[in-house]
């Protein structure tokens, strides 16, 4: 047997193979047949084998040799798809980010997945407390495929729930609109829905522009300059426990606004909070923005526009006088100065001391159609120009009688916003150009069109006039050592169903600087004030909003980049003399 | 028969004859191969042996050991531990399964303290040791019978079930080829591997469901690259994009931008061919793909030497496994298969892959060494 098996074991021997000597040979049928077999099909393999070498060959040649094979079209398709249309930045005059569009996913659950929905639920409540635990639970055992959790997760949320690590809670990419400075202009930027649709502000106003462009929007805004102008705001409203406050800060030279502020104010990027607060019926007094929907009456202020009226028509000059010595009596009105002279009165006199009898004689000297058609040069009978719709309608007399011409005059029965104010006064003082006010960032170098509504002469001797409050009149306060701080008071009582109400007042104040050359108008409003101690009671503009004026310019116009000036300078004092009143002794009161 | 070794004119191997008989020139060939692997991982860490090329050095130098003591053990030795060894790794597996360490999305490795082991690579010998002598036992007749290949196809696809629950459809593939390769050159009637592609065929759909989510991306992926190139297709794009812009003779060592601009993410692993692609050029790809197609004709060569069928099966299946390894990783990295992972073999970073091979060459030389002595049925042997 062993002879027998021993021809050849090896089925693959090569025929010319010839065993050893020591290596008996032994024949076996079975033996044969396997040796057949595996010779073929080793061959067959082999075969095999080498073919796949050779297809892998020529497949590296053709990918390696034959340009645009296999690189080329790749490299064009991969690349990157045209970026999704997102809504645009804005920004402030500086660059700053004021609105931007965030990724924020959304959380789904996949139901199916979730292996134990009371776990899942207690611990996605430990990263979404707001949540309601009863609500996620039914969700997720409600066994659909894709039901929300909660939409737009901040970063911080979606990476702690990915740490939670449990399985079927997934994410949907979603962008939300976001503004990294908050509340701070609220009122000029707005906001938008949930579906990025602007509600309000410029969000609103410029909706599709915002929608369209691929650049960031720039603003007038200068969120330095609005902090500030916030931060000494919302002193105010704390220290007078007043009901609101507004303020504007204007480049006379452009119209451009710096800074615009309403308080009480809200946060944009949860508008839902101050939406939700109002008692049905009432007027929002978060989201209404006092600076330009609110109508005011602006009281003293508005004797800027009487005085400039007057000198610029020729109806008087700077040495005219008017009798006020007296109380004006008409009908059942009585018109009386707070600090009366009780004697005649020069045309910067009843000025600098606000009289109200000199203004009421000034105006009628005037008459009604001239005053007419003065503040409605000024744009102070329409509503104001502005990218947003949102502004006041300003309120006036349908019959302009005698009785309206007098009180108008000193800013009674008159409404206007306190944009159109300070726009009025831009021109006022700027040289006498009116140019729409603007929350669009204006080229420097550029000079936006204007119309001439004053001469240059009656701005110069306005600035004089304005110059001199500050440093004689009711605004002292606002005094700031090196700009040259001009200005004038108003203290209105507040006109509540036909009745003037002593108690409620809004005290406002518009002031500019440098005097001798003015570059920006400042604006500060605040409504129902009330006296406190440091005031002595008052709650007159002189006391609330004018020291607050002089801390702002103080902190703004550095950042403005007003140099400060030697206002004992000659050549400062010499442009700010009035010769009518030299040698006369300005009275304090 | 019965007395195991006849001690008439037939003597035993000395150590020095087996010394002697160690494939000095294959030794050679697969240095020369590694050599170009520690080239290559230089290459990918910008000109730096830290982190891969020192690493797969030491490892090189130190598998040598364990591969010549293979080489030199006698082979009745390993026909008798043929089916231990593949118990033993089939333990393995199942302990990964149990209680392993999840490594990049997929449970398979197992730490013994020193290294971490991946009982699957070595599962791809037992399984050549197992069927080799399964194969060397049966008759021709019996080979011929259709119930024959229940053993082998039970051997077969066990370990297959649980590699693809680790997930690791790579060393499933390779597996199943290399189970079929053995079984076909066996003998196994060709009938029976028409009605299997059959019955696979029939099956594919029911295993297309069974597929993970990435698994069916590749699929698709390999279908069609384009289709999501900056997510599934990603990397077979980038792949392709490198070997196409080496050229005919490359950008020059450590010129290659794809490679070097980290275009293509664990280029250290499988897609190395691409680094040697970009920076050789075709000259460089094809003279890798003839050295592995020289070392599979070894294989084959030392096989058809053995006088017994055990060490003819398992130089042919070893032989086989090298070429699976190289075969599917370069269709892989040029877009002929879809992606699997599967290391190019001698030059891919990863110990066990590197020591599995190296042991592999072991048992190939061993065949060599030992292709005079005989081996029965049963195991007992004699010198022919």
């Amino acid at each position: 047997m062993l002879s027998a098996q021993r021809q050849d074991e090896n089925p693959c021997r090569p025929r010319h193979f010839k065993p050893p000597p020591c290596a008996p040979v032994v024949t076996d049928s079975e033996a044969s047949a396997r040796l057949e077999t595996c010779r073929m099909r080793l061959l067959f393999s082999a075969a095999a084998f080498v073919l796949i070498f050779v297809v892998i060959g020529l497949r590296l040649v053709d990918i390696a040799l034959i340009p645009g094979a296999a690189a080329e079209p790749h490299i064009a398709r991969v690349a990157p798809p045209p970026p999704v249309p997102a809504r645009a930045d804005i920004v402030d005059r500086n660059g700053r980010l004021l609105a931007t569009m965030i990724d924020s996913p959304n959380l789904y659950a996949d139901t199916r997945q979730i292996i134990d929905p009371r776990e899942a639920t207690r611990a996605l409540l430990t990263v979404l407390p707001q949540l309601d635990a009863a609500k996620v639970y039914a969700a997720l055992t409600s066994g659909k495929t894709f039901v929300y959790l909660q939409r737009h997760l901040t970063p911080r949320q979606q990476y702690d729930i990915n740490r939670l690590g449990i399985p079927g809670f997934e994410f949907e990419p979603g962008t939300r609109r976001f503004y990294p400075l908050g509340d701070l202009a609220a009122h000029v930027v707005g906001y938008t829905d949930i579906d990025d649709n602007g509600r309000a502000g410029l969000e609103y106003d410029l909706n599709e522009e915002l929608k369209n462009r691929s650049q960031p929007l720039q603003l007038s805004l200068d969120s330095r300059v609005q902090f500030v102008l916030r931060d000494e705001l919302q002193k105010v409203v704390n220290n007078f426990t007043a009901k609101g406050a507004a303020g504007i800060v204007m480049n006379v030279r452009t119209g451009e606004i710096v800074a615009m502020v309403s308080l009480p104010d809200f946060d944009p990027n949860h508008p839902g909070a101050a939406e939700r607060d109002v008692e049905p019926g009432h007027v929002n007094q978060a989201m209404f923005d006092k600076a330009t929907l609110g109508d005011y009456e602006l009281g003293s202020v508005m004797k800027i526009f009487n005085t400039a009226m007057v000198l610029d028509d020729g109806v008087s000059s700077m040495t005219s006088e008017y009798d006020a010595s007296h109380s004006i009596h008409i009908g059942r009105f009585t018109i009386s100065d707070y600090h009366g002279k009780h004697r005649w009165l020069s045309v910067p006199e009843i000025f600098i001391y606000s009289s109200n009898i000199g203004s009421a004689r000034e105006a009628l000297a005037a008459g009604a159609e001239r005053q007419k058609a003065f503040l409605t040069r000024l744009g102070l009978l329409t509503p104001p120009k502005i990218q947003l719709h949102d502004v006041a309608m300003p309120h006036y007399p349908k019959d302009w009688r005698e009785i309206n011409v007098m009180t108008i005059a000193y800013g009674h029965g008159i409404a206007i916003s306190p944009l159109a104010c300070i726009t009025g006064v831009a021109a006022i003082i700027n040289g006498g150009i009116l140019r729409p006010a603007t929350l669009l960032k204006v080229p420097p170098g550029t000079d936006p069109p204007g119309v001439r509504v004053i001469s240059a002469r009656t701005s110069e001797e306005m600035r004089k006039l304005m110059r001199l409050v500050v440093e004689y009149g009711t605004a002292r306060f606002a005094e700031t050592p090196g700009y040259v701080v001009g200005g004038k008071t108003g203290t209105a009582e507040k006109n509540k169903h036909g009745r003037y109400e002593l108690t409620t007042l809004v005290s406002t104040f518009v002031g500019a600087f440098p005097m001798n050359d003015p570059q920006y108008a400042v604006l500060a409003l605040v409504d129902e004030p009330h006296g406190n101690k440091e005031s002595h009671g008052y709650a007159t503009a002189g006391w609330t909003v004018v020291p607050a004026t002089g801390r702002i310019i103080e902190r703004i116009a550095p950042l403005l980049g007003v140099a400060p000036v030697d206002e004992s300078s000659p050549a400062i004092e010499q442009s700010l003399q009035i010769s009518s009143l030299q040698g006369k002794r300005i009275e304090a009161y | 028969m019965a007395s195991v070794f006849p001690n008439l004119t037939h003597r035993e191997l000395t150590l020095a004859d087996k010394l002697r008989g160690i494939r000095w020139d294959l030794i050679a060939l697969i240095t020369a191969i590694a050599c170009i692997g520690f080239a290559l991982l230089y290459s990918a860490a910008n000109g730096n042996l830290y982190p891969w090329s020192e690493r797969q050095m030491v490892r090189f130098a130190l598998a040598f050991v364990p591969m010549v003591a293979v080489a030199l053990i006698d082979i009745r030795y390993w026909f008798r531990a043929a089916y231990w060894i593949y118990g033993i790794s089939l333990a393995l597996i199942v302990a990964v399964d149990l209680r392993g360490i999840v490594g990049m999305g997929a449970q398979r490795w197992i730490n013994l303290g020193v290294i971490e082991l991946q009982p699957s690579e070595i599962m791809k010998i037992a399984l050549v040791l197992a069927l080799a002598r399964y194969f060397h036992s049966r008759s021709g007749d019996e080979i011929r019978r259709f119930s024959t290949i229940f053993a082998p196809g039970l051997l077969i696809a066990v370990p297959v079930g649980l590699v693809l629950k680790q997930p690791d459809l790579g060393t499933a593939v390779m597996l199943v080829a290399n189970g079929a390769a053995l079984m076909f050159l066996a003998g196994i009637r060709l009938w029976i591997f028409a009605a299997g592609a059959a019955a696979a065929a029939a099956v594919a759909p029911l295993g297309w469901s069974m597929l993970r989510g990435y698994q069916k991306a590749r699929l698709h992926t390999f279908l069609d690259p384009n289709t999501d190139p900056l997510g599934a297709g990603y990397h077979i794009l980038q792949s392709k994009i490198a070997l196409g812009s080496g050229g005919l003779f490359g950008k020059g060592f450590l010129m290659g931008t794809q490679t070097h601009l980290s275009f293509l993410p664990e280029k250290q692993t499988d897609f190395i061919f691409t680094i040697l692609a970009e920076e050789f050029g075709l000259v460089g790809g094809l003279t890798l793909l003839a050295l592995y197609m020289v070392v599979t004709g070894y294989g084959f060569a030392i096989a058809l030497r053995s006088r017994s069928h055990f060490g003819r099966l398992l130089g042919l299946g070893l032989a086989t496994n090298f070429f699976l390894y190289a075969f599917i990783n370069t269709a892989m990295v040029i877009g002929l298969l879809p992606v699997v992972g599967v290391p190019l073999p001698l030059i891919s970073y990863g110990g066990t892959a590197m020591v599995t091979v190296m042991l592999g060459f072991g048992l190939l030389m061993n065949v060599s060494i030992h292709r005079d002595v005989r081996i029965s049925r049963l195991g007992e042997s004699q010198v022919g």
